[in-house]
């Protein structure tokens, strides 16, 4: 009897074995004590923290925008005035992965954005005029690369090439006319609703090529309800976190680039490369250093998994819209006092934006 | 007694016997951590299948409930109840051949999202779990640790 006494329970144990399929997701009783005291089978094996605290707002893959821009007036040295009724244009993003491992991130950033205006200019009106006529492209491309150090620091890099100007898509303007933009910070992961660091940028954000001190800071409060998201001066946040398929962001971002206008014909004014008191000249191909403040909120949700919808509105405040005459890159900063070729009065206005994203995993 | 011992043994050849024993496939059974180290993984088979659930977190209680953390996130109302622990990120994952084993998905709790998954063996001890959104293009790989008894802290 044993011989078959054994066979039946053999037999009954590997039936039950082979059809005992999951029940999808249901918890099983099980002690889970006894995984407390595990270590790693790799004596060399280490632990990477991550770019992102809980709650962030979705890093998007690709991004289809538009962006929308109310009446507001141009006026120009002479006295002669542009009315602009709205000017828009498309916003793309493709954020792509190259690399994605735990010990090191490396994605390739693409992104282009068109601003067309519509409106009426004074005939003296030149920079008024071309804006009607052409428009301001920005096409770039770029590199993101997030470096985790260990478990509680990491380096962030961030660079860019971009082509700014008055082109179209059938007159394109020369490669030599790229504006690099960079930044490198050193951080601190805190914990999983922490992290922050600091660091320095060459930025076009402010308009005109500068170096200033960079500050990221993500937090997410222990409720999980809000947070902030900043990467200062660029831009700051508060996050509101209604669930995990809905947030609210409120804050501002700044915006900007160096356009050099190509195809436009000579503008009527002094060249900063003269002297004070020379009569003036005609300014040739110059550039056009445009950086606003973006006051906003933004309201971001799922529509379905993994596509997002991105709706924001607010108030672009000018910040500076002045035409520099030069023959090569230099350094104004904030304190400088090289004089601009043509100063500009733009006004602010409202505006909004709207995007449909597919979200990064 | 011979008798009843023949039929035993012809039904019991019958089931296949080497889906239960220890294939190369089985490589991947174990416990992994993640490569946050914010909870431990245990890949099982059942049946044909790769499955892996949660069996550690290193921040098991919800801070605002003070209760054991459930997956509160979860596209499925019904399902919001249920704890983290012993949750099955993992499923249905078959053996591809070689180091690799596809066809599943893995489930981020952080936001209730499903993502295709791949998972590849780089070594005994790593695994390169790779979540993706319909082409692995856009995804995003996590390399995950084999544990053991007495293994490095």
């Amino acid at each position: 009897m044993q011989p078959l006494r054994f066979l039946t329970l053999l037999l009954g144990l590997q039936a039950g074995l082979l059809y005992a399929q999951p029940d999808s997701s249901a918890v099983e009783e099980e002690d889970y004590s006894m995984y407390d005291n595990l270590g790693f089978a790799d004596a060399g094996a280490k632990r990477f923290c991550t770019s992102k605290v809980f709650d962030l707002s979705p890093q998007k893959l690709i991004s289809l925008g538009y962006d929308f821009q109310g009446p507001y007036s141009l006026e120009e040295p002479d006295g002669s005035k542009t009315q602009f009724d709205y000017s828009h244009g498309e916003r793309l993003q493709f954020n792509i992965p190259v690399l994605s491992r735990n010990d090191v991130i490396i994605q390739l950033n693409v992104n282009h954005a068109a601003q067309r205006y519509s409106g009426a200019a004074d005939s003296a009106a030149v920079l008024g005029r071309n804006l009607l006529e052409r428009g301001l492209r920005t096409t770039g491309l770029g590199t993101t690369i997030f470096k985790p150090l260990n478990e509680k620091h990491f380096i962030l890099f961030q660079g860019s090439a971009d082509l700014s100007g008055d082109y179209t898509l059938d007159q394109w303007q020369s490669l030599s006319l790229l504006r690099y933009s960079a930044a490198a910070i050193f951080g601190w992961k805190k914990h999983d609703r922490l992290m922050y660091g600091f660091g320095l940028s060459r930025t076009y954000r402010v308009g005109e090529m500068n170096y200033i001190p960079v500050f990221l800071y993500n937090y997410t409060a222990p409720n999980r309800k809000w947070g902030a998201e900043v990467l200062f001066p660029a831009r700051a946040h508060y996050r509101r976190t209604y669930n995990a398929r809905n947030l609210l962001l409120l804050g501002y971002e700044l915006e900007g680039q160096s356009y050099r206008m190509n195809n436009s014909q000579a503008y009527p004014y002094r060249s900063n490369t003269l002297e004070p008191g020379t009569p003036n000249v005609a300014v040739l191909n110059p550039d056009l250093r445009r950086g606003e403040l973006r006051i906003r909120a933004v309201y971001e949700c799922s529509l379905k998994n993994f596509i997002w919808l991105s709706v924001q509105a607010g108030f672009r405040y000018n910040y500076s819209f002045q035409l520099d005459d030069v023959p090569s890159e230099f350094f104004r900063g904030f304190f400088g006092n090289q004089p601009y070729a043509m100063e500009n009065l733009l006004g602010h206005t409202f505006y909004s934006m709207v995007s449909l994203n597919l979200v990064s995993p | 007694m011979k008798k009843l011992l023949f039929p035993f043994l012809a039904v019991l050849l019958m089931f296949p016997f080497g889906a239960m024993a220890q294939t190369d496939a089985d490589r991947i059974v174990g416990v992994w951590e993640p490569s946050n180290g914010k909870a431990r993984v245990k890949i099982e088979k059942i049946g044909t299948k790769y499955f892996g659930k949660i069996v550690w977190l290193k921040e098991p209680t919800d801070p605002e409930t003070g209760k054991p953390k459930v997956d509160k996130n979860n596209p499925d109302e019904s399902l919001r109840n249920a704890p983290l622990k012993g949750y099955r990120m993992l499923k249905d994952f078959s053996h591809k051949g070689g180091n690799e084993w596809d066809g599943g998905t893995i489930y981020d709790p952080e936001n209730g999202s499903t993502y295709d998954c791949t998972i590849t063996m780089k070594d005994q001890n790593t695994l390169d779990i790779r979540g993706y959104i319909g082409i692995s293009a856009f995804g995003r790989t996590d390399v995950w640790k084999r544990l053991a008894v007495g293994g490095a802290k």
